[in-house]
């Protein structure tokens, strides 16, 4: 085992633990804030996915998470059958793949890469929240949806009601902290080292047998099918869903998650997640419009300063201490 | 016939709003390969220099001078600042440049204050042409972004500015050996293209509801503009505008404009799976 595979381990067992002992410490508020930002870490694990391992920004990934809300919604305020949550959240992550594998196949298999699949799914996002306020009769127009009814699985036996904290904390958290694993296990195998040399070269690659419009697409799938399943989540929780969801800044600040966490480390996104809501919620209550005046100067100064996230700070003290003990 | 003409004339000030914001777009991102997300932006700069001319006493026309020297100045500070040190990173471009973007959308709307601001076209009334009578600003609009278009292209094939641009385009290393001031080239060329951006947000304020955010409608469809027609030729972006503005001006009558800009965005992407190098096959630079 490598040595980046192990601090990964690491780090990774050391949130588990510090997620799984929380609930002894927090009241239900706090549980539910912590299980909120769970939801988002997971959300910008999903953009990380695919940017940290294909180098080609989406920035409309707020789209498939509002996807995924307005679905699970829908399926839960017209549905009314046993496990229609289950239905829900197979139907959210179903409908978040689908239109990602439509823009993804004419977009990959055309040859489009790089800034251009950045503008098209800039696009895809603005008109993604246009529908969802002038489409009311089924998204509730400007306003949303509200009184969603929470997660509930019952098969007899197992009875399991996720409208409390506690149960739904757990929940989200083995959610989260499974689909986090699995996608980690895949970027570090042979799937991660294919699209790294399709990011590398693509010609190449292609050379070597790989087909990489394929790749590329089944990995942006399954990247926006999480980010479904995530709005989905956050839906159910929240009993509500709005416009804002699927809208451009939701898609600018999953960015800011992923570049400050660290892009390409999947845990990094989930703590830049945690750091940056908080972050937010502090500088919202001195004034609300300050907020897109701060995401925008953190942009610039992370482009400038910081473009290997913040996580990269300890990689440069140790660069530093080195060179300074090299010195004679 | 007059509905005809109508639409047809609907569909010709869009494609002329399409035609502006999308030349400045095709300088920077078709022929310098860079990715700024703040262009929509000097297009919300443009109208909003109309507006404050026209809010202390100013007319429409100083109005559009000064949209056109606030396009350029926003332009070659951002250059001059960011992206001039970012050409060999993309994607740290996009970031840069959205965060420029988002700074200026909240510096206007704590400048300018909520809410949509009023901007009144020099010349009321209709024009009367035979079959129907159209918005004579309209027509006005139409004349000026061709008579712009013209003046580009007039530009970049024959002055000798045009010369430096294209050489420096084609091989910069090779633009230096020769002696040319890259660096200046490459400012100029992108201030340049601001101000054109600035001078159509400033056309386009008598139509549109001036925000801080209108901006990214614009940006969105000048893109697509660029792309669809194919980056870096001065055809290719009339056809990808001629195909966005009639696709969507022909649509917004059928159906729902979010709708219309749904279909508009699938058939963009369909064309651009069906000509992966632009409309015209990119061939004329």
């Amino acid at each position: 085992m490598i040595a980046r595979d192990r601090n990964w381990l690491l780090v990774f067992f050391v949130c588990v633990a510090l997620v799984a002992i929380y609930p002894f410490f927090a009241d239900g508020y706090r549980l539910t804030v912590i299980r909120d930002a769970l939801i988002f870490g997971l959300f910008a694990a999903s953009l990380d996915f695919f940017w940290g391992r294909t180098g080609i920004l989406c920035f409309g990934h707020a789209a498939f998470f509002g996807i995924g809300g307005y679905v699970m919604a829908r399926v839960m305020l017209d549905v009314a059958i046993p496990f229609a949550g289950l239905l829900g959240l197979v139907g959210a992550v179903v409908g978040a793949a689908f239109v990602a594998g439509i823009i993804g196949y004419f977009l990959f298999f055309g040859g489009i890469r790089g800034s251009y699949f950045t503008i098209v799914t800039l696009a895809m996002c603005v008109i993604c929240q246009q529908a969802a306020i002038s489409w009311s009769s089924v998204t509730g127009g400007d306003s949303g949806l509200i009184g969603i009814p929470p997660l509930e699985f019952d098969s007899g036996r197992l009875h399991l009601d996720l409208g409390q904290d506690l149960p739904s904390y757990i929940f989200v958290a083995g959610v989260v902290t499974l689909i986090v694993f699995v996608l980690w296990s895949i970027s570090r195998g042979r799937w991660g080292t294919v699209l790294v040399a399709i990011q590398d070269n693509e010609v190449r690659a292609a050379a070597l047998g790989h087909n990489a419009p394929l790749r590329l697409l089944a990995t942006f799938v399954l990247s926006a099918a999480i980010a479904g399943l995530a709005g989905a989540l956050y839906v159910c929780m929240a009993g509500l869903v709005a416009p804002d969801l699927a809208g451009l800044l939701l898609s600018t600040e999953v960015i800011v998650w992923v570049a400050v966490g660290g892009r390409g480390t999947l845990l990094g996104p989930v703590l830049g997640a945690f750091f940056i809501l908080r972050a937010q919620q502090v500088i919202s209550s001195l004034n609300p419009s300050l907020w897109p005046l701060v995401l925008g100067c953190v942009f610039v100064v992370i482009v400038f300063l910081l473009p290997d996230g913040i996580l990269s700070i300890f990689a440069r003290l140790k660069a530093l201490l080195r060179a300074g003990s090299k010195a004679p | 016939m007059d509905f005809l003409l109508t639409t047809f004339l609907n569909a010709m000030t869009l494609i002329s709003i399409l035609l502006l914001v999308g030349l400045g777009l095709a300088i920077s991102f078709g022929l310098m390969n860079v990715t700024n997300l703040a262009h929509g932006d000097f297009v919300t700069v443009g109208a909003f220099a109309v507006y404050f001319v026209q809010s202390i006493g100013g007319s429409f026309w100083l109005g559009l001078a000064a949209a056109t020297v606030a396009g350029a100045a926003v332009g070659f500070i951002l250059e001059f600042a960011i992206i001039r040190h970012l050409y060999s990173r993309p994607v740290s471009t996009v970031l840069a440049t959205w965060g420029v973007s988002l700074i200026l959308q909240q510096v206007l709307e704590l400048t300018f204050g909520l809410g949509a601001k009023p901007v009144t076209p020099p010349v009321d009334g209709t024009f009367d042409l035979i079959f129907t009578a159209y918005p004579a600003y309209r027509l006005i609009l139409i004349a000026i972004a061709l008579m712009i278009l013209l003046a580009v292209v007039l530009l970049i094939r024959k002055t000798s500015f045009g010369l430096d641009i294209r050489t420096v385009i084609q091989n910069r290393e090779m633009a230096e050996g020769v002696g040319i001031n890259t660096r200046r080239t490459y400012a100029i060329a992108f201030s340049f293209g601001a101000a054109i951006a600035g001078l159509a947000g400033g056309l386009i304020a008598p139509l549109a509801i001036v925000l801080p955010q209108m901006g990214v409608n614009y940006l969105a469809n000048a893109f697509f503009v660029v792309i669809v027609g194919g980056a870096g030729s001065i055809g290719g972006l009339v056809a990808g505008s001629v195909f966005v503005g009639g696709f969507t001006s022909v649509l917004d009558y059928q159906i729902s404009p979010s709708l219309a800009q749904a279909v508009v965005l699938l058939a963009a992407i369909v064309a651009v799976r069906l000509r992966p190098n632009g409309l015209l096959n990119g061939v004329s630079r």
